[in-house]
């Protein structure tokens, strides 16, 4: 097939030419972006939190009326009685917050006390023996926490000075890249403190934090405030039961206490559902946008060279009367979609990159792969191909004798 | 003629019902998809008290001082305890007031109901005349309430709906975690979006508040926030020591009806941090900055970066369809040559060629608005989806978008429509009856 | 009624200028019907889109009903297109998504004219070219002649001066030709000017001039011009 004839019969076609040109090329721009965004989100929302999440319950508990902080401390054991002997639970602990709530504490880590600036930040999660396998967390080295290292700390009167810690290991390797982490000692505050455990992985409540999704440590207190989380792992099947049930368990124990309507109980796939809402929000509209986006020019290729088939009928029965086969027909609008998509596309990488950069500055985007660019163009001059096919078909089965046809 | 080239118009659209129909389609998803996304921007990035946004002002102080691994110009985004006592007892703008979020359990009377949850917050009685805060029944606190600690308190009208089943209850009682507090004034249904005073703590399109008590009634009481609170260095035991430390929890704003009162505020302002660094309580000189509300909004981000990367690819979309509507407006009008033609050859001037296409166009475009319209309904349903619930819950179908989704339509079809009609008015009348 | 003085047309390409029109001139008196003959490419059907306003020229004068039309914007040569031509083509050129009526009603539209006048107008030049029952048939389901007389009436339903025929009997069989061709002289009758443009000679003969173009040019082949009365015309079609 020679390119130069379809060249310069585009040339009567230039503004159905040109529209399509922008419209593959805005069309790659645009989908190139949306899908790079997919991407971005998705992989945040698939991280793991590290948490064996499918049994676990978090109940948001507020007690009533002015306590003394020690008074907290006998209220929270006897809940967390409670809550270990209901039927279903398989563990249970208190803490001030959970990985994904988006609400939470933290601190900097120093490696020596005079240190100026600070070795690390890390998510503080109050926890006790039970956290581990309530949370199911993987224990990678050292120890998990005794029922001895844990001591209540007073929220108002206390500041916190935990002599042990467990850390995860994104944090351990941050703090000490080439050794082993168990053993050495750390400053949280002005407090120095030893770590005696590392466990594979646990999210901080905060996503997208500049100082990494998974630097935490455990503390080894019981808070004692007003409000306090209690975390319950069920058994298998239980969820649903336990959901219910404990909630009513802890208002037969005590009524002077306040579970809020809205997110008091949840199971941690809803946390992580709504953790990640935004994220998900975003890539399900970004798909939806390049569906349609896609649907819409593949459909304007149809409309547009079937008004050129329609226009060039005469044309095609002269040279199928000289002699060109069907193949020769359809393989002249191929490739002449194929000419016009490459020049769509040329322009579109151009446009991609240009508009990557703009949201680079404007929305702190991150740079577009070039894999993305180019697996954009070859989808969209496929997509060109695809949609020119059945207009193409029924070109070339114009029949000859419509050369003779007048008007 | 309207109504002739309506006909005429509407009988060629039905002569190539697939070539309509994609049309028709392809700009009702063009303006549904811009147009959902929108109706969430116009809902986040609103003026919340437009008649008075332009003499609210928030002073910020950075009273954590150089090094703490900020950018310049990263004032702290709320204020000190100290500081914020030392603006309140300087008094130097026509009004002003502190606020910050407090959680209390409102304890019911009988003894069977189940304590509930109420939010509020702890300010100044300058608040309600400063924000123009509407009121059902009573008034806010007197002055003698702030100074003297008193236990007034405000209650919404759905609090007081729960509790005194909607009777005018000013001068009742009520208990907040174990202590009484007396109705001075109920509110009516009031929260601005964003609620611009409190966007540091939360996404500042909450639901509405319960109650609104004397700051200085919860610092007697060692309330503390319920929102952020943000410290550099560990504050020393205990409620005094977590006062007087350089943790940020305070809002502040203050009213500023003239220019000339801004500029004195802001020279009060610098004139208080160089105070701080000659008195030795700080050892630089803390930068200062004074906000209105929309400078504010800017400044802590509350348009959510996911609405305007989601406005902005939805036009690139819209774009792109009147592109493709462009196209086959083109092939539709050309493939009437002929028909331009005769029309020219039996006494249509250009002009009246203009008409007779653009209204054909403009059908195309009502009628893709309409079907916009619908696919805007359906949006809207799946908004939720896409945006954090407080967000989506704001974003609706009001009559004025309604409007401006067909409007947007037909104006973006009669835009794409110019070239084509431009080329059909061009048509030579001679060359098309000749070539036949 | 159609005067042209040294009028001439030129085409332009990148690489060529053709003259369609050189040094033309013609004078065609009102009431006059006037047939234009020459070989295909010699200008004969660029006079016609010329003297209907389809077309500007490049130099020359025209004068149509005693107005010089080359200086006239779009609008006005509309207006006189509507007003004051009626066209017939060879290939009818009727708009295929229209029926008979709305074809018809097309010019009066552009006039403005009122529904009730418009409707009268067009039933009678539908009464006047016998298609009355065919009023709401589409083009696609007419013969040729049917729709050269569709045309026909809607050239007549504007009350035109002058009559633009370019091969109006070009693409029919000789029955259906001969009716249009005693429509047209009816209409002359009735005191159109009337200029058709053909190669057949027959047709040529039945005119009151004739004007032969060469190249461009018109050639002045009568030296005594064949001046034909109604009757004459009558008598010679139907012996």
């Amino acid at each position: 097939m020679q390119i130069k004839p379809i060249l310069t019969a585009l040339r009567h076609h230039k503004a159905g030419t040109v529209l399509i040109v922008v419209q593959i090329a805005l069309t790659l721009a645009i989908v190139c972006n949306a899908l790079f965004i997919i991407h971005q989100r998705v992989a945040q929302l698939s991280q793991p939190s590290g948490l064996e999440e499918a049994n676990l319950i978090r109940i948001q508990n507020q007690w009533v009326g002015k306590a003394d902080d020690k008074a907290y401390g006998s209220l929270m054991a006897t809940d967390l009685a409670t809550l270990r002997r209901l039927p279903g639970v398989a563990d249970a602990y208190a803490t001030n917050s959970v990985p994904l709530s988006g609400g939470g504490w933290s601190m900097s880590l120093r490696l020596k006390a005079d240190q100026s600036a600070p070795s690390a930040q890390t998510a503080i999660y109050f926890s006790d023996d039970h956290t581990l396998s309530t949370l199911g967390l993987k224990l990678v080295a050292g120890r998990n926490f005794r029922a001895d290292d844990i001591r209540p700390m007073s929220a108002k009167d206390d500041l916190l000075h935990p002599a042990v810690i467990i850390v995860t290991r994104t944090l351990a390797d941050k703090l000490f890249p080439t050794s082993t982490a168990v053993g050495k000692t750390v400053y949280l505050a002005n407090h120095v403190s030893t770590i005696i455990g590392v466990v594979e992985r646990m999210q901080t409540p905060w996503l997208g934090m500049s100082w990494g999704s998974a630097a935490s440590t455990l503390v080894p207190f019981r808070l004692l405030t007003d409000g306090t989380n209690y975390v319950i792992r069920t058994q298998p099947g239980q969820l649903d039961r336990v959901r219910r049930s404990a909630p009513e368990a802890l208002f037969a124990q005590n009524r002077m206490r306040v579970i809020p309507d809205q997110h008091g109980v949840e199971t941690f796939r809803q946390i992580r559902a709504d953790a990640y809402a935004s994220d998900r929000g975003m890539a399900i509209l970004m798909a939806v946008i390049c569906v349609m986006l896609l649907a819409i020019t593949a459909a304007g290729i149809v409309g547009l060279t079937s008004f050129w088939v329609g226009q060039r009928r005469k044309q095609i029965g002269v040279r199928r009367a000289l002699g060109a086969t069907r193949g020769d027909i359809l393989s002249y609008f191929l490739t002449e979609n194929l000419l016009i998509g490459m020049g769509g596309v040329l322009l579109g990488i151009a446009l991609a990159i240009g508009l990557n950069l703009w949201m680079v500055t404007r929305f702190e985007m991150q740079h577009l792969s070039l894999w993305y660019v180019l697996a954009g163009a070859v989808a969209l001059l496929l997509l060109g191909q695809g949609a020119v096919l059945a207009p193409a078909l029924r070109a070339s089965r114009v029949p000859p004798v419509e050369a003779t046809r007048s008007v | 003629m309207f109504a002739y080239y309506l006909q005429l118009g509407l009988r060629s659209l039905r002569r190539n019902p697939a070539l309509t129909a994609l049309m028709v389609i392809a700009i009702g998803f063009g303006v549904a998809a811009s147009m959902t996304t929108y109706a969430v921007f116009r809902a986040v990035s609103g003026d919340p008290i437009p008649w008075k946004s332009g003499q609210l002002f928030v002073p910020q102080i950075d009273s954590w001082g150089p090094g703490q691994g900020r950018q310049a110009g990263d004032l702290p985004d709320a204020l000190s305890y100290t500081d914020a006592m030392a603006l309140m007892r300087a008094h130097v703008a026509h009004r002003q007031t502190v606020i910050y979020p407090v959680g209390l359990s409102l304890i019911p009377t009988g003894q069977t109901a189940k304590p509930i949850a109420a939010h509020g917050y702890a300010t100044y009685t300058d608040f309600f005349s400063m924000f123009d805060v509407p009121f059902l029944y009573g008034s806010s606190w007197p002055v003698s309430d702030d100074t003297g600690r008193g236990n007034a308190v405000v209650i919404t009208r759905k609090l007081n709906q729960r509790l005194f089943g909607g009777a005018d209850s000013v001068g009742k009682v009520i208990n907040l975690d174990g202590s009484d507090y007396r109705v001075s004034g109920v509110i009516r249904d009031w929260n601005p979006k964003p609620r611009f005073f409190d966007v540091a703590n939360g996404s500042g399109f909450g639901g509405e508040a319960d109650f609104y008590m004397p700051f200085t009634r919860a610092i007697d009481l060692q309330i503390g926030t319920d929102g952020n609170n943000n410290c550099t260095k560990v504050a020393a035991a205990g409620w005094d020591g977590w006062l007087h430390s350089s943790c940020v929890w305070i809002a502040y704003w203050v009213e500023l009806p003239t220019a000339a009162a801004v500029a004195r505020y802001r020279d009060y302002l610098k004139g208080y941090a160089a105070d701080q660094r000659k008195s030795g309580r700080f050892d630089w000189t803390p930068a200062v900055r004074l906000s209105d509300v929309s400078q504010w909004l800017n400044l802590q981000h509350v348009v959510p970066p996911e609405t305007r990367v989601s406005m902005l690819i939805s036009l690139g979309f819209l774009v792109v369809c009147l592109v493709n509507t462009i196209g086959l407006l083109l092939a539709k009008f050309m493939r009437r040559a002929p028909e331009i033609g005769v029309r020219r050859a039996l006494g249509a001037s250009r002009r009246e060629i203009y008409k007779q296409f653009l209204l054909e166009a403009a059908a195309v475009g009502l009628a893709g608005g309409v079907l916009g319209l619908l696919l805007t309904g359906v949006g809207m349903l799946g908004v939720g989806l896409v945006f954090e619930a407080d967000v989506a819950r704001l974003a609706h179908m009001n009559l004025s978008l309604v409007m401006l989704t067909v409007l947007v339509a037909v104006v973006a079809t009669l835009l794409a429509a110019l070239y084509p009609t431009w080329r059909a008015a061009s048509v030579q009348p001679a060359w098309q009856l000749k070539s036949n | 009624m159609l005067k042209m003085t040294h009028l001439s047309k030129v085409y332009r390409t990148e690489v060529v200028e053709t003259y369609a029109l050189r040094d033309f001139n013609i004078d065609v008196k009102e009431g006059e019907f006037v047939a234009v003959t020459g070989p295909s490419g010699s200008g004969k059907t660029t006079f016609l889109t010329i003297a209907g306003l389809l077309e500007t020229f490049s130099g020359g004068e025209y004068h149509l009903d005693g107005i010089e039309v080359s200086n006239l914007n779009d609008n006005a040569r509309s207006k006189i297109r509507n007003e004051k031509i009626g066209f017939i083509f060879q290939a009818f050129n009727l708009i295929p998504d229209l029926n008979v009526f709305d074809n018809i009603e097309v010019p009066l539209r552009y006039r403005g004219m009122k529904g009730a006048e418009r409707k009268q107008r067009i039933m009678e030049s539908l009464e006047r070219v016998g298609l009355v029952s065919r009023a709401k048939h589409y083009p696609a389901e007419l013969s040729g002649g049917q729709q050269q007389r569709v045309a026909i009436a809607r050239a007549l339903a504007g009350g035109p001066r002058l009559l633009l025929a370019d091969e109006p009997t070009g693409n029919l069989d000789t029955q259906m030709a001969r009716s249009v061709l005693e429509l047209i002289e009816d209409i002359h009758r009735d005191g159109a000017t009337i200029v058709m443009v053909t190669h057949d000679p027959e047709l040529a003969a039945r005119a009151q001039r004739n004007v032969h173009i060469i190249d461009g040019q018109v050639v002045d082949l009568a030296e005594e011009p064949r001046f034909h009365t109604h009757a004459d015309a009558a008598a010679q079609t139907h012996p």
